[in-house]
């Protein structure tokens, strides 16, 4: 499939996906879900980090819209955009990225992926927690909030990938 | 000039960045005081549309909740008929009065979305201006307030509901008439707080607490929920009373808005208080 109608089709997918189901569900403890920044991940490695910019801030913006949060998402979605060619750059692999490849946990093995994405999602919740609440003196709340919740989210985008993602043929 | 280029070019990726998040957190501080943006939330025909779509799947959970508590409120309200009524006397002559004076009506109205674990959560209703709901009505439901209208387009409105931090309803203990604002400390779905009970009076445990009627957002009387405990603020003469809300607001559904026909006329006589007194 072309690589443009591809994301396209993630984008939508993982939008609905966030705001019809995950918005709707209470675990309690503070936990909130939040898959939506793996659409910014999987995107092309050689992509400029302005078209990052402007594609995390139009996501963010449309769950926005749909959970009448006023541009909270959009600005944890742009931190974990910004931050992401930095910490690519300090996980990559001994011959550099394959431009050609996409970067997913079947390409890139679980190591790889548990340490960039895990990073990357600790920023965005933690951005995400700190702004919602914006209290110092509840910090420990943030912190427990951002844990717990990194912990699920990504477990799911773990199963999201081996459910949607096919493996690539090893060479 | 030149050196000004460079500089942008050198920190375009930085700038951009700043420029976008400026954006979304100027949006994010100021829309809980002037909501301007209204095609970016819930309220707006398009998202407003879709949460109607999702709502026709969902509200499906709650039916047999929800029909328990309208049947216990329509026998409230049969009670109250007259062919529930004996008659003691037939020589009474019913006689048409001026006494009593319509003063609030109330708007039938549907949640079609709502969050509850965020710090201020709003829920969104199917009716809007074309109803005749209004910024600033009440909303309550069978069972006990909901919150004021925040935002309204021709067809939708949105709520800040009674979990939101400054929430600022005028609400009072019923027995004793102690009054105090209702609060919520962003956690608990089915707690509250009252702000302002000078802990020189007896607050008794589960007494209950009920709308004040100031203002005219709310009709005197309407539920808010139970006394559950009270606890000593440091350094100020009151008392934290912690309240448990009698609605669950993770199942509501069905609400009614409050439209106050004297409204204006209360507004005009309370402009009239001298502002130097206030500090």
């Amino acid at each position: 499939m072309n690589q443009a109608v591809k994301n396209i089709l993630r984008f939508v997918a993982l939008m609905a996906f966030q705001v019809l189901v995950l918005n709707q569900i209470e675990i309690g403890f503070g936990i909130q879900l939040m898959v939506y920044p793996l659409f910014i991940f999987l995107l092309p490695v050689e992509m400029g980090i302005l078209m990052l910019l402007l594609l995390a801030f139009s996501l963010g913006i449309v769950i926005d819209a749909m959970s009448n949060t006023y541009g909270l998402h959009a600005s944890s979605l742009l931190a974990f955009a910004y931050f992401r060619p930095l910490i690519f750059k300090l996980t990559a692999p001994r011959d550099g990225y394959d431009p050609l490849m996409e970067t997913n946990l079947h390409t890139m093995g679980y190591n790889w992926f548990i340490k960039t994405f895990g990073a990357l999602l600790i920023i965005h919740h933690f951005w995400f927690f700190l702004l919602e609440i914006f209290k110092l003196n509840e910090l420990i709340f943030v912190l427990q909030k951002t844990g717990l919740s990194v912990i699920l989210s990504f477990l799911l985008c773990l199963l999201l990938q081996y459910l949607f993602l096919n493996k690539a043929v090893k060479k | 000039m030149r050196n000004f280029l460079a500089f942008v070019r050198r920190f375009r990726v930085l700038l951009f960045f700043a420029l976008l998040q400026g954006i979304a957190l100027s949006l994010y501080f100021s829309f809980s005081q002037f909501p301007r943006i209204q095609y970016l939330t819930t309220a707006s025909t398009v998202t407003g549309g879709i949460m109607e779509v999702r709502n026709d799947v969902t509200k499906h959970f709650y039916l047999s909740k929800n029909n328990t508590a309208l049947q216990k409120e329509n026998i409230a309200l049969r009670k109250t008929i007259p062919s529930s009524f004996i008659k003691l006397n037939n020589g009474l002559v019913k006689i048409n009065d001026t006494l009593h004076l319509q003063q609030y009506e109330y708007i039938p109205g549907i949640i079609i979305n709502s969050t509850h674990d965020k710090r201020n959560n709003y829920f969104t209703l199917n009716i809007g201006s074309q109803q005749g709901v209004e910024r600033g009505m009440g909303v309550f439901s069978a069972k006990g307030v909901v919150g004021v209208i925040h935002n309204v387009t021709e067809h939708y409105a949105v709520i800040k509901s009674c979990l939101t931090e400054n929430i600022n309803i005028d609400i009072m203990i019923e027995k004793t008439g102690l009054f105090g604002l209702l609060k919520w400390n962003g956690k608990d779905a089915r707690r509250g707080t009252m702000w302002g009970v000078s802990n020189d009076t007896e607050v008794k445990k589960w007494s209950k607490v009920v709308t004040r009627g100031g203002g005219g957002i709310f009709p005197r009387g309407i539920n808010v929920g139970k006394v559950e405990k009270t606890d000593v603020v440091e350094g100020k003469p009151l008392w934290d009373v912690t309240i448990r809300y009698s609605e669950d607001y993770r199942s509501l559904q069905r609400v009614y808005v409050v439209k106050n026909l004297l409204k204006i006329e209360q507004e005009k006589l309370e402009e009239l208080i001298p502002i130097e007194d206030e500090q």
